[in-house]
């Protein structure tokens, strides 16, 4: 059984693209048009205005925690704003059970001049908390942020990652039923990064329901037991995390191919264009996926059309998330690539892939060397699964052996099997 | 297996809690509605108030070698500039500089240091507060609040000066000096309504700050600080009588330094020989039918206009 926490019915959020109201100029006809009654109505787009959320609804329950993924502008940030009513919706409805607070940017509330400890108790009312319940968690708040010898000087002469380190540490100690957090996880070093996801846990766990806003789909899929994946401000997929990622994912994809063939009508070389890759396996058979640290081979195809002196590929690889692992480079690594006209495959082999399990993607890239251009690319658009060592959040597994003492002598007892 | 936990320990919150349900075509609430929802929140975020204003306090004079001196350098300075003005104005007549006078401008140079320095914190409060009001939610009130109630604490400071200084001006204790309480809460509530509208305003159009300046510099030649109404005729008086602050300063020189009961009209001779009101008990009905109209007007548009500001800044 569960109790509902949040309910979202229908929300439209109307932005308008520019300033608001450039002079009076605009102003003063619009106001009149609408005074008129002749404007558009107030549910409707006029010029130059656009949906930034197109009928969002969704449900949360307690101690539910559901991500909110989506690329850059697809409405992440504003359904939070309009959760945590900075933002009034234009059309729908929507209603929170219990208290709310919003983790949104942590140190939004600081003020430069006054000292580590003035701030906490500034900040602690700005989310709400009571003086006596700062009071009373004032050593918790200080000991969590690790700055325990700067809280008497002024914040001003903090790092940003400790203002933000005190930052999360007054928001970490509220006690809402409701949270709503804006990518704020990503401050401050690993282990710090790691504390706020273990509190974040917690609160999970004792019943509070978060919703969860982030790039970050390892946090996502480390936090959440759900996820909203938006689209251009509506709903492309709601439900579990994994094919949420994936469909997240694919929505990165196509968009970027939509923006490759805007860009390659632009100011690429016409000389040729990628044809595709292929994965070999070590006996040299197409597979669809690979183990880690075993070796396998990249098999590229390209197509020219004019002949060229020099070409040069690299080909990238990159997390799930989208961020780059690393390039093998021809022109780094000083190879020539055939310039003939007509189609050609090369091979990249790699002799031990590094990779933790998990999904990778790679990129390629092809240039005319010669005229300094781009003949093609594709961004982030062959997936490389990996299957083998690891828990699926570590990009690189090591090859690597544990042993003991001078000697090098192998450890003996293994987790599980010791008496 | 963590969401089972989590469920099961989530039931057993007890489930009376708060719900708030939110429209985005919100009914038209009734103005009583309204007013009671600003003071609930208000209420709900006092603590909040107190931070802010504890925080404005706090950073005014923070890297400042004077400190709080400050508090009571600047209305020094108003004062001196009456005196002045009182200087010239006593040798173009011929007559004396009396100890009266100088008590005069003493006395209403301290609240109009209070309502420029207010308004001036106050119109900017919201701006300066950009990313808050962009990203968490409680009542904006608090902010050209919270600079009104800082400047207040200020301006103690230069009162506490202020009622040490009085008795060597020639003031005596008396009973209409129980006036000024009243007198001071008018001004504080018009100062209020006028900080909530212009720092809402400054916060869709930045023209309001420049405005306000403006205002602010030239303002003290169209307010009787420091002259009396009466230097300006039988016309120029009563005129000079609409601005709202204009009955709040003359009542609290009346009654401090003249020890007149504010409930009986005054009428004197100009220069001129043309006989001059110099004070009728409306004129405080007037100013404080301003000050109330004003808060209720502007609390209800700055509360109805809370939902564009976070678009707007």
């Amino acid at each position: 059984m569960s109790e509902v926490a949040i309910e979202v019915n229908g929300i439209w959020k109307k932005f308008h693209k520019g300033e608001l109201h450039d002079s009076l100029r605009d102003l003063i006809p619009q106001v009149t048009r609408r005074i008129l009654g002749r404007g558009p109505k107030r549910g409707e787009l006029d010029e130059g205005d656009f949906w930034a959320l197109e009928d969002v609804s969704f449900s949360v329950d307690r101690g539910e925690a559901m991500g909110i993924i989506g690329a850059n502008g697809a409405g992440k940030s504003t359904m939070l704003k309009v959760l945590t009513r900075i933002l009034r919706p234009n059309r729908g409805n929507f209603r929170v059970y219990g208290s709310v607070s919003a983790l949104i940017e942590v140190s939004a509330g600081f003020h430069p001049d006054l000292t580590g400890r003035e701030n906490i108790y500034l900040n602690g009312a700005i989310i709400g908390m009571k003086k006596r319940e700062i009071d009373r968690k004032l050593e918790e708040i200080i000991d969590f942020s690790g700055i325990e010898s700067f809280v008497d000087t002024p914040v001003k002469r903090y790092s940003s990652g400790m203002q933000a380190r005190l930052g999360f540490s007054v928001m970490a100690h509220m006690e809402p039923e409701v949270l709503l957090v804006d990518e704020v996880l990503s401050v401050g070093d690993v282990a710090f990064r790691a504390k706020c996801v273990e509190r974040m846990l917690n609160l999970i766990e004792s019943g509070v329901c978060v919703v969860f806003v982030s790039h970050r789909l390892e946090e996502v899929k480390r936090l959440c037991d759900r996820c909203l994946v938006l689209e251009a401000g509506g709903v492309r997929f709601d439900g579990e995390v994994e094919p949420a990622c994936n469909e997240y994912l694919e929505s990165l994809r196509s968009q970027t191919t939509r923006h490759e063939d805007a860009a390659r009508r632009g100011f690429r070389s016409d000389a040729g264009r990628l044809v595709g890759l292929t994965l070999l396996d070590e006996n040299g058979r197409r597979c669809s996926e690979t183990r880690s640290h075993s070796p396998v081979t990249l098999a590229v195809s390209y197509e020219l059309s004019r002949e060229l002196s020099k070409v040069g590929m690299v080909v990238g690889f990159h997390r799930a998330d989208g961020s780059r692992i690393t390039n093998c480079d021809t022109i780094l690594d000083g190879q020539a690539l055939p310039g003939t006209i007509g189609k050609h495959t090369v091979n990249l082999r790699i002799n031990g892939l590094p990779f933790g399990a998990g999904d990778y993607l790679v990129s390629l890239r092809l240039f005319d060397l010669e005229a300094d251009k781009t003949i093609d690319q594709h961004d982030r658009r062959y997936p490389l699964p990996v299957d083998g060592a690891g828990d699926g959040r570590h990009a690189i597994d090591l090859d690597h052996a544990w042993s003991y003492g001078a000697s090098g002598a192998a450890l003996e007892a293994k987790i599980g099997e010791s008496g | 297996m963590t969401t089972s936990t989590a469920r099961e320990r989530a039931d057993l919150v007890p489930s009376a809690r708060r719900v708030d349900e939110f429209v985005a075509e919100a009914p038209r609430h009734s103005m009583m509605t309204d007013a009671v929802e600003i003071v609930r929140e208000l209420w709900q975020y006092r603590e909040l108030l107190q931070q802010l204003t504890r925080r404005d306090i706090k950073i005014r004079y923070k890297q400042a070698v004077m400190g709080f001196g400050w508090a009571i350098f600047m209305p020094a300075m108003v004062v001196l500039a009456g005196l002045v003005v009182k200087y010239v104005m006593a040798q173009f007549s011929g007559r004396p500089l009396e100890m009266q006078s100088i008590a005069s401008v003493v006395v209403k140079s301290l609240p109009w240091a209070f309502f420029v320095g207010a308004i001036g914190f106050a119109t900017s409060s919201m701006i300066g507060n950009k990313n808050l009001v962009a990203k968490i939610y409680f009542p904006r009130e608090v902010f050209p609040l919270s600079s009104t109630l800082a400047q207040t604490f200020d301006s103690s400071i230069g009162a506490a000066a202020l009622v040490l200084a009085l008795p060597f001006l020639g003031v005596r204790l008396s009973v209409e000096l129980l006036w000024v309480p009243l007198l001071l809460a008018l001004l504080f509530l018009f100062t209020v309504a006028m900080g909530l509208l212009l720092s809402c305003g400054n916060l869709f159009f930045r023209d309001v700050k420049y405005l306000v300046s403006v205002f602010l510099t030239f303002g003290i030649f169209f307010t009787p600080v420091f002259f009396e109404p009466e230097v300006l005729g039988t016309l120029g008086s009563q005129l000079i009588m609409l601005n709202p602050l204009a009955p709040i300063f003359e009542g609290i020189r009346l009654s401090v330094v003249e020890q007149h009961n504010l409930l009986i009209p005054l009428s004197g001779t100009s220069a001129a020989g043309a006989s001059v009101t110099i004070w009728n008990p409306w004129y405080l009905v007037y100013s404080g039918i301003l000050a109330t109209v004003g808060l209720v007007v502007s609390s209800l548009l700055f509360h109805r206009l809370e939902f564009l500001y976070a678009e707007y800044i």
